[in-house]
């Protein structure tokens, strides 16, 4: 089967976006319906106008044939998102908490419920604004690479997608690397050859590859 | 020796790179093999084999493997001096991979590797993130085999990202070959 790099590499957007659909989110139906039991779950009786849970792939059906209205999410709200980039632009904050495929949610239902929605691109800008910071995070974080662990706590799938690959093969030459040295060091502390630039080695490796 | 993969193009290509050696035994009819022309080649004779042979050689005891210069004790430090404004693809266009192949002879090799690769990688993921202008030119000129195919999957990841966004994931778009031939 053909295959793209970038399949290879991780998953698509699209993927992700697929993946995204089985969030939860809360809609208003407009007309009635009966349970339908379906594989994943059982999507439950719409009696107008009460509000229901649905997945998100039902609701963006739902909501493209005019028979339900969206009600936002709420960290998708203007002053939630100010606040949270904020936060972020701090020196030294950790990442945000944010859903784990905020991206792709934002972009679904920004695309196709933007009337349920106060202003739409106030929130475009925030979002944009949002994810310029923590891309420029985690470059941050990538000097702080090691071979055995980085922690990165908070980011969202479509952000650990987009540095996969990068921060894959820098993981795979940095352990390369690592058993390198070891194999060179064992070798040598057989040998007797002591050389000053080998003890500086020593020290480098040992307080943990911090240049 | 440890870390080959034997089918790896990058690998037999790495190991292409000739490294000087000196002949301990007396080959006849070899001459055109090395550097010069006669038909008998004597002893303490200097060759530049490629490295892949001139290992094997080493162990049979027929040459002395010597320190290629790319990464000579005076070139290591130089590494180790500005890492960001070398230039690997005149130096060596697979120089991560042989200095992986190398890393048996000299012990310095992971420790100038990892710094080369940790500063240079940072660089590489800016500019990718940043899009190409004529300053990164000169860097990009200067990559090696594998920081470029490193660029080249940053700036395709940044791409996915942006084209999806503007609805473009699944866009058609006339493949360069056919719209240069029908123009």
């Amino acid at each position: 089967m053909a295959i793209t790099t970038r399949q290879t590499e991780g998953f698509t957007m699209p993927e992700l976006e697929y993946m995204a659909q089985h969030e939860s989110i809360t809609i208003v139906p407009l007309h009635r319906m009966d349970r339908i039991e379906l594989v994943r779950g059982t999507v439950g009786p719409f009696r107008p106008p009460q509000k229901t849970t649905v997945p998100l792939w039902l609701a963006i059906m739902l909501k493209r044939t005019n028979r339900c209205r969206i009600v936002a999410p709420k960290w998708l709200s203007y002053e939630h998102l100010r606040d949270l980039c904020k936060r972020e632009e701090q020196p030294d904050a950790m990442f945000t908490r944010l859903p784990t495929h905020y991206l792709e949610i934002a972009h679904m239902l920004l695309t196709y419920a933007e009337d349920d929605f106060v202003d739409t691109q106030a929130v475009r800008r925030l979002l944009q604004d949002l994810r310029e910071v923590r891309q420029s995070k985690t470059h941050e974080g990538l000097r702080m690479l090691n071979s055995l662990q980085l922690q990165m706590d908070n980011l969202s799938a479509a952000e650990i997608n987009e540095i996969r690959p990068l921060f894959r093969h820098s993981f795979d030459m940095l352990r390369q690397l690592d058993g390198l040295a070891e194999a060179t060091e064992e070798s040598q502390q057989q040998s007797q050859f002591a050389d000053q630039s080998f003890a500086e080695m020593d020290d480098a490796f040992g307080s943990k590859y911090v240049h | 020796m440890a870390r080959r993969n034997y089918y790896d193009i990058d690998d037999i290509l790495a190991g292409q790179e000739r490294v000087p050696c000196v002949l301990r035994a007396d080959l006849d009819g070899l001459g055109s093999a090395g550097s010069g022309g006669a038909s008998k080649v004597h002893r303490n004779a200097r060759w530049a084999l490629p490295y892949w042979m001139a290992d094997r050689l080493n162990e049979e005891d027929y040459v002395d493997m010597e320190v290629s210069p790319v990464f000579s004790k005076r070139a290591n430090r130089m590494y180790a001096a500005s890492p960001e404004s070398m230039q690997l693809r005149a130096i060596c266009q697979h120089y991560y991979q042989f200095g992986l192949q190398l890393g048996d002879m000299v012990p310095e090799i992971p420790h100038v590797l990892r710094n080369m690769y940790v500063q240079r990688v940072i660089k590489v993921a800016r500019i990718a993130q940043q899009g190409q202008n004529v300053e990164a030119l000169d860097f990009v000129q200067s990559l090696d085999k594998t920081e470029t195919r490193m660029l080249k999957l940053c700036q395709q990841a940044q791409s996915a990202i942006s084209d999806w966004h503007k609805n473009q994931a699944y866009a058609l778009k006339r493949a360069a070959a056919v719209s240069a031939a029908g123009s």
